[in-house]
């Protein structure tokens, strides 16, 4: 059993394993950087301790920080949340030899999953169909242009030790190689301290349609369906919904056996997530491996509401030693759930990354609807994390119903002091291609930009302007505020009405 | 009253107890909780969020949002915009990563100068106008701050 979890993240994830922990009666640790003393994750958890500077290098990312910080609040386990260092081998490793509970799976599990290479071969072995490609020994720009030779332009290429698709570029002749080479290894190791270099056969149009798996240490294994992830834009996750609205149900059961099996095969245990790119739709379609997530992903929640699970609370007792609290038997699908990610980015301004003051954050509310946020009105957004705010996740009995409160919820949701893609999301969930459930993974690389564009088109209603006119100078309900209020104005002081009436 | 988005003015006519005129239509507006506020014009309702100071106010209504600007006309008008039309400086607080030209170097318009990084991203920093690169004023790997010229045109 544990007892007291230490976070080694920030944000609305920590936020997440907090709840789930307190509801176990599990204690909590939080940790932070110096840009992240009153962040809502430290004031939420049990205990905090000071990691180190901002810079992620020397705060999340800082291994010998996060063990001592482990040491000093008595923590008996560690739990990654998504990104950071979740899926580096290395840290689980020195947590399980710090004597500690790794919630996740075993360090040589995230070590082979963590290899294209290897997590391939693996696959292979284990019957699982995966996508052709190599990351040759030889990373000279002649060898790998011979590789991608082999394995047929148009090509990927990707950091080996990557994730969350950082440094991925598209090549589709040799002559555009060497500048996509020269970028993805500068990219690489800044985010992942190796360059090593994975060449791949591109699907195009495929679908990106995943499958959460969960083991335990009892030898069980499940799957808890798929959640499809197409709309994307470089590569990073923008919507994900489940069910994917184009798998057969003959198909959804090969993909999960297909997953279980990649589960055993690598080892596995706690959850984790085996990524397919599905080519075609219906009965023809065709799914080959992507790569195994090793961790919990962002977009977990909207299996917990589909399937009704609590996959944060089942990792919590998994890695405590307990066996899956459910049969693959007990597991079925029940309506639709659709995540929109909340971004601090200008669509405006080819997405730019945001950072300021959150002058006015409020989250929607009503059935069917959740929102997992790290941020708090009268916050700061910061330059040195991920730009995600929060996530909007809503449930709907089907796909139409989910779509149209996603779309209702996001118009209830204003973020005031720095630009978001809440517009952008709204624009495309009325689009034609995502109402009738036809996107692929290149859907926003081809129309994200339009679609941005039509989010900034369409001015403001007059109303907009008759509520900024009477900001600062109206008590609760209409009551006129009192002249001398530090921060108000009456309407009634001269100056307003002399210049009011003027027109 | 003027309120300045972009390029178009509107001009709002304030009466007493919440009442507002725009454009020969009328307006109530009801505040509901702080930077909230329920507006209404005959059976027409809508509920914006505002906030921000007079020079740069955030107003948000069904998903759109907007930044205005409600000082007077004058005042607005002599203030600079970050820069203006030469601006080479960092939309937000970003790395340094390459610096391409060296003081002295003509350049033409839409050239980049920089390459900054941010946020996992990469930002080109391109040159405004044609012109001659008379001094730089950032180091590679330095952390720099929006609004501030990264290097100096002649």
């Amino acid at each position: 059993m544990i007892s007291r979890v230490l976070i080694a993240n920030r944000g609305e994830i920590a936020l997440r394993i907090i709840r789930a922990c307190r509801e176990l009666g599990v204690e909590t640790v939080a940790v932070y950087s110096d840009a992240d003393q009153a962040a809502p994750h430290v004031l939420a958890a049990d205990h905090a301790v000071r990691l180190g500077p901002a810079p992620p290098a020397e705060s999340y990312l800082n291994i010998p920080a996060l063990l001592d910080a482990a040491r000093v609040s008595g923590a008996d386990a560690v739990h990654p949340g998504y990104g950071f260092l979740s899926e580096r081998a290395r840290f689980a490793r020195a947590v399980e030899e710090a004597g500690l509970i790794f919630v996740g799976p075993p360090a040589d599990a995230i070590e082979r999953m963590g290899s294209k290479i290897g997590a391939r071969a693996i696959m292979q072995e284990a019957g699982v169909p995966v996508v052709p490609g190599e990351a040759p020994e030889d990373q000279s720009d002649a060898s790998l242009a011979a590789a991608a030779e082999r394995i047929g332009f148009p090509v990927l290429i990707k950091p080996s030790a990557g994730g969350g698709g950082i440094g991925m570029k598209v090549v589709r002749e040799t002559a555009g190689l060497g500048d996509a080479l020269q970028a993805a290894r500068r990219e690489a190791l800044a985010a992942f301290g190796d360059g090593t270099i994975y060449v791949e056969r591109l699907v195009e149009r495929p679908r990106h349609v995943e499958i959460q798996v969960f083991a335990d240490a009892h030898g069980h294994a499940v799957h808890l369906f798929e959640r499809e992830c197409s709309v994307q834009r470089r590569h990073q996750k923008t919507i994900e919904e489940s069910p994917c609205p184009v798998l057969t149900p003959a198909l959804r059961e090969q993909m999960g056996a297909a997953a279980v099996a990649a589960a055993r095969a690598a080892g596995y245990r706690n959850a984790g997530t085996v990524e397919f790119l599905l080519d075609g739709e219906g009965a023809d379609a065709r799914f080959y491996f992507l790569e195994m997530n090793t961790r919990l992903q962002v977009e977990h929640p909207v299996t917990e509401c589909v399937v009704g699970v609590d996959l944060v609370h089942a990792q919590i007792l998994v890695a405590g030693g307990a066996p899956l609290p459910w049969s693959q038997a007990d597991l079925t699908q029940r309506g639709h759930a659709i995540e929109c990610r909340i971004y601090a980015e200008d669509p405006a301004q080819a997405f730019l990354p945001q950072a300021g003051p959150l002058l006015l954050y409020r989250e929607p509310q009503g059935p069917g609807i959740r929102v997992d946020s790290g941020v708090v009105e009268g916050g700061e957004v910061s330059v040195y994390y991920d730009p995600m705010l929060a996530k909007l996740i809503v449930w709907g009995e089907t796909r139409e119903r989910a779509r149209a409160r996603a779309i209702a919820a996001l118009q209830e949701y204003p973020v005031l002091g720095i630009r978001t893609n809440i517009p952008f999301l709204l624009a495309i969930l009325r689009h034609e291609r995502f109402a009738e459930a036809t996107i692929d993974t290149g859907f926003l690389d081809v129309n994200g930009a339009d679609i941005a564009r039509e989010a900034a088109e369409g001015g403001l209603p007059d109303a907009a302007f008759a509520a900024v006119s009477m900001h600062g100078t109206l008590g609760t309900m209409g009551t006129v505020g009192t002249p001398g209020t530090s921060g108000t104005v009456s309407p009634l002081d001269p100056f307003t009405t002399l210049t009011g009436w003027r027109g | 009253m003027e309120i300045r988005l972009e390029e178009t003015t509107t001009r709002v006519t304030i009466g007493p107890d919440g009442q507002v005129e725009i454009a020969d239509a009328a307006y109530v507006v009801t505040r509901v909780s702080s930077g909230i506020y329920r507006v209404t014009s005959g059976d027409r309702r809508w509920t914006v969020a505002v906030a921000g100071p007079a020079d740069a106010r955030w107003v948000s209504v069904n998903g759109r949002v907007a930044v205005v600007d409600t000082t007077p006309a004058t005042s607005a008008r002599r203030r600079t915009k970050s820069g203006g039309h030469d601006s080479t400086a960092a939309p937000m607080p970003a790395t340094v990563v390459k610096i391409l030209v060296e003081p002295g170097a003509t350049v033409a318009k839409g050239d980049t100068l920089l390459v900054l990084e941010a946020m996992k991203m990469e930002l080109p920093i391109r040159a405004p106008r044609d012109g001659v690169v008379k001094s730089i004023a950032c180091q590679a790997g330095q952390l720099v701050q929006p609004g501030v010229n990264l290097l100096e045109f002649e």
